[in-house]
């Protein structure tokens, strides 16, 4: 019973580990620009949703949306501040990093002040869990999460397949010289990228704060699973980041079932570690060592 | 006063010299590692252990702590050579966290979340280097001699592979150079010397615990040499010295809330870090961008 529980925990956590994974692997993928300030757009996200639901008592769809906003918009303005004049004069993969790494650091500081370092979360009527069969709880959260995932990663295949702002996409991650040859600008579609980035994060800040909770530093977990994810799924590919995610969320949680709980994160970056040493391309990536 | 002014340029000192060995790998060898603190940490805890269990004097418990750490670089070793860039980047995060797991969970030597308590100050020739003066005279003499072994390398012909490595790792191997021996002795270099800031670290507070060898360390570290200056001898000593100096002048201005005081310390070196990197990548010592990839 314990196997079948934590295997549901698992699916869940996972999914929503997928799909923070997802919208930084398209980031990373379309624009080269490694965004580890990902995190920070999901602790924002999160703390927008908690802020409006739970503190002034808004409807949620309004909470919802103001989330979505305001993770739009901190994915749009800092590629626009920060990203954009960084690239304009050389912007070395590591100048990069540092640079969103420090904006990790400051937003995850300003939530700390504004709302506490404790945990918080929001407790909505669907939080609480309910006995399937004897000793299996599950919250309808489960259900919403996977269905969440589902509906925002067919969303974006369909959007990178059927539009022309997609399509670009696609072929920005191939060549940028090249997309700049056919009259696209890179530096417009690197703010679509982030917008649709940031928007991906939204389902799983809600679902987050509705279900375990959050605090300050949720930002940096979640981007360190994110990277992982993108790592071991193989960088460039969205369905790879989707299921390591998946897989992320499961080890983690059915690690519990062997060791104690301590080590439940250890043992998703043992796992990064091993695709590091003997897959560096992941499941479906393209051989990128070196 | 004396006593806060002496505190202080010890931390500076034991920072310094993680923010230099740290820069070795990250300026020299181009190797963005986030796990210093780790074997920061090794350090300390094998020192601590040494001492606290064994007895054992400091002529004993750096070199084993230094080998210690050494060797446990490897594991740090093995995914630079197989992968670079983010890749890495992600790989020395995986290690911080799971180095820090084994830290607070192998309680027979490290104690736990609790720490090692009671390390017994450093003793020379049967006298106890109690005096907070003789000990900042220890940490000095390390600090020196450290730039002085990281000065002879970065200019012998080891420090000029590593830099070609840096800049272009197949030019290097076609120039028939040993490219993974370089890198693996570099990081190994690395990590042993950050274990003396360890050993020192753990004689001079007497006590230790996880909490000072976590991620939030071996980001500060790196804040350390990339706001001093990545590739420069003199950047991570400004870098450190400056980091450690932050807390103390924030506290004097009156007008900031005083319980939060970490939180704005850590806001104002993200700030910085974001900064540097749009107008000033090179760091404050640094050359104006250039010099690097």
């Amino acid at each position: 019973m314990l196997l079948l529980q934590l295997l549901i925990n698992g699916i869940q956590v996972g999914a929503l580990y997928g799909l923070t994974a997802v919208g930084f692997s398209l980031i990373f993928g379309s624009t080269k620009i490694f965004h580890f300030a990902h995190g920070s757009a999901f602790a924002i996200a999160a703390y927008v949703f908690y802020y409006l639901y739970s503190v002034t008592a808004a409807h949620w769809l309004v909470a919802a949306l103001a989330a979505a906003v305001a993770a739009v918009l901190f994915g749009i303005l800092l590629d626009r501040l920060v990203y954009a004049p960084i690239q304009r004069h050389e912007g070395s993969f590591f100048t990069v990093f540092v640079a969103s790494f420090g904006v990790g650091i400051v937003v995850q500081n300003v939530l700390g002040m504004v709302f506490g370092r404790s945990f918080v979360a929001v407790s909505t009527p669907l939080s609480r869990s309910v006995e399937i069969f004897s000793g299996v709880f599950v919250s309808p959260l489960a259900g919403i999460a996977i269905l969440c995932v589902a509906l925002f990663f067919g969303g974006l295949q369909l959007f990178l397949m059927r539009t022309h702002i997609g399509m670009a996409l696609r072929a920005l991650s191939e060549n940028t010289e090249l997309v700049r040859v056919f009259g696209l600008r890179p530096r417009q579609l690197s703010t679509y990228a982030f917008a649709l980035g940031s928007l991906l994060v939204v389902p799983a800040a809600i679902l987050t704060a509705a279900g375990s909770g959050i605090n300050p530093a949720i930002g940096h977990h979640v981007m360190l699973i994110s990277l992982a994810a993108t790592i071991v799924g193989g960088v460039g590919s969205l369905r790879g980041a989707a299921c390591a995610g998946l897989l992320l969320g499961l080890a983690e949680n059915l690690a519990l079932w062997v060791f104690e709980p301590q080590w439940s994160e250890a043992v998703t970056f043992i796992v990064l570690f091993l695709f590091i040493l003997f897959r560096p391309s992941g499941f479906f990536g393209r051989a990128v060592t070196s | 006063m004396l006593a806060y002014v002496l505190n202080l340029a010890t931390l500076i000192c034991i920072n310094a010299i993680l923010a230099i060995t740290l820069n070795f790998i990250m300026g020299y060898a181009g190797i963005f590692s986030i796990a210093h603190a780790i074997f920061f940490g090794v350090g300390a805890y094998t020192a601590a252990f040494l001492a606290v269990s064994a007895g054992a004097s400091i002529f004993v418990t750096v070199p084993v702590a230094m080998a210690v750490a050494g060797v446990l670089s490897l594991a740090l070793a093995l995914p630079a050579l197989r992968v670079r860039g983010e890749y890495f980047v992600a790989a020395s995060l995986g290690l911080q966290v799971i180095g820090v797991t084994i830290f607070s969970e192998w309680k027979s030597v490290t104690g736990g979340i609790g720490g090692v308590i009671g390390i017994p100050p450093i003793e020379v020739m049967g006298h106890a280097l109690a005096d907070p003066i003789e000990f900042l005279a220890v940490a000095l003499l390390c600090l020196i001699a450290i730039i002085a072994v990281i000065h002879v390398l970065v200019g012998s012909s080891f420090g000029r592979n590593l830099k070609a490595i840096r800049d272009s790792e197949s030019a290097s191997l076609a120039f028939g150079k040993n490219v993974a021996v370089i890198k693996t002795l570099s990081v190994v270099l690395s990590a042993s010397l950050a274990a003396v800031a360890g050993a020192l670290y753990a004689y001079y507070l007497s006590f230790i615990n996880v909490e000072r060898f976590m991620r939030d360390t071996s980001v500060l570290i790196m804040a350390m040499v990339i706001i001093g200056g990545t590739g420069t001898l003199l950047g991570p000593i400004v870098g450190a010295a400056l980091l450690m100096l932050l807390p103390g002048v924030l506290r004097y201005l009156p007008f900031l809330p005083q319980t939060e005081i970490g939180s704005i310390q850590q806001i104002a070196y993200g700030l910085a870090m974001v900064l540097l990197m749009i107008y000033r990548p090179g760091g404050i010592v640094g050359a104006t961008g250039g010099e690097k990839k």
